[in-house]
């Protein structure tokens, strides 16, 4: 094991703990909306973390530069496109009614929208 | 190798484990977001796969899925959206 | 429908050739000549819809430094704060949370700076914009936020969105 297997294992073990974080929040919050926040954390540092030590795991320890090519343009793609589906679903679920079973204390959209 | 493939199965099984919100949640954007999730975490377990068989196919694999994560959850959030303007 | 201008049709050729080369990876003239072609046309066609104000911004060297301080310093550090945040908040059995939509108003002026601030806003962990108005040349956002602690507008935008708004604001006014 060269230092540069344990650091991209290292890496890799973040990424894991953040993507199991992320798997919790959306299996135990409450409410629609707060899933939809805890779940950013698995393409934020979860993928981003992971794919590093791929790649430094494809460089130093392959020396195969289109794989390790190909993985960084996989984690720029997560990164660049994910928030435009998150800001798409949101905005979706709260123009189609879905709400919290909680009501919510500040809502300044619904308050402008519909004057509730 | 035997590191990375235990990280792999563990990604592979935190996807399964998103998969139970996306058989229970109540509306159509809890199983969404469970989805995107089984996604990504989908896309970096084919990323550690292709590194421990060696075959550059999984990567090409992981690209695709990547890409086409985000176009699923847009469109059903647009759908959405409509489906309300057009009950009023 | 605006019209195709040479800048925006160069720099979405270049976006689309520059793609094509990292996925194949092969420098042999065939393919290099086969993605030259398509890029042009793609960018020939859908140029006129991504491209609305100057192309090459980044050919200004302090606004360059300007946007590469800002996504290797001053947004990975957010980034890396909140997620333990909400990390935290979800190893702790996601009860500390209160979830919340404020409303928060934005000093950027151009499209590229709201788009990047929004997406920004959106790839933190904790907080998600839903939405975008103008109103008396003001332009808002309503943020959805899982723990308020500050009320709707200045304070809330200082919580949120003051380092992000600050590394912006050097690169498009």
């Amino acid at each position: 094991m060269s230092a540069v297997r344990i650091i991209a294992d290292i890496l890799i073990g973040i990424g894991g703990i953040f993507a199991l974080a992320g798997t919790i929040g959306i299996l135990k919050m409450p409410d629609t909306f707060s899933r939809m926040q805890a779940s950013t954390c698995i393409p934020t540092l979860g993928t981003v973390c992971a794919l590093l030590g791929a790649l430094l795991f494809a460089i130093f320890n392959k020396g195969d530069a289109g794989a390790a090519v190909k993985i960084a343009v996989i984690c720029l793609l997560i990164l660049v496109t994910n928030p435009l589906g998150s800001h798409a679903l949101a905005k979706g679920a709260y123009k189609a009614g879905i709400r919290p079973e909680k009501k919510m204390e500040v809502d300044d959209l619904g308050r402008d929208l519909y004057g509730d | 190798m035997r590191d990375l493939l235990v990280f792999a199965i563990g990604f592979a099984v935190l996807a399964a484990l998103t998969l139970i919100r996306l058989a229970k949640g109540p509306t159509a954007a809890d199983r969404m977001v469970a989805g995107d999730a089984a996604d990504t975490l989908i896309c970096i377990a084919l990323v550690l796969f292709s590194l421990i068989s060696k075959r550059g196919i999984y990567l090409d694999i992981a690209l695709v899925a990547a890409l086409f994560g985000v176009i699923d959850t847009m469109l059903v959030g647009r759908y959405l959206e409509k489906e309300r303007g057009q009950d009023k | 429908m605006q019209k195709t201008k040479i800048p925006a049709v160069v720099s979405t050729f270049l976006v689309c050739f520059i793609f094509w080369v990292l996925l194949t990876w092969s420098f042999t003239a065939q393919e290099l000549i086969a993605g030259g072609v398509v890029s042009l046309a793609v960018a020939l066609f859908s140029a006129r819809f991504f491209i609305h104000e100057k192309a090459f911004w980044f050919l200004n060297p302090a606004k360059l430094f300007g946007g590469l301080f800002y996504w290797v310093c001053v947004f990975p550090v957010e980034l890396v704060k909140a997620n333990v945040n909400m990390a935290k908040i979800c190893f702790g059995g996601c009860k500390k949370i209160n979830p919340g939509i404020v409303k928060v108003p934005v000093d950027l002026k151009s499209d590229y700076g709201q788009a990047a601030l929004a997406n920004s806003i959106t790839l933190t962990p904790g907080t998600i914009t839903m939405e975008v108005t103008e109103e008396e040349g003001q332009t808002y956002y309503y943020i959805h936020w899982i723990d308020v602690t500050a009320p709707s507008g200045k304070e809330a935008g200082d919580a949120i969105k003051g380092t992000l708004e600050k590394g912006l604001r050097r690169v498009w006014e």
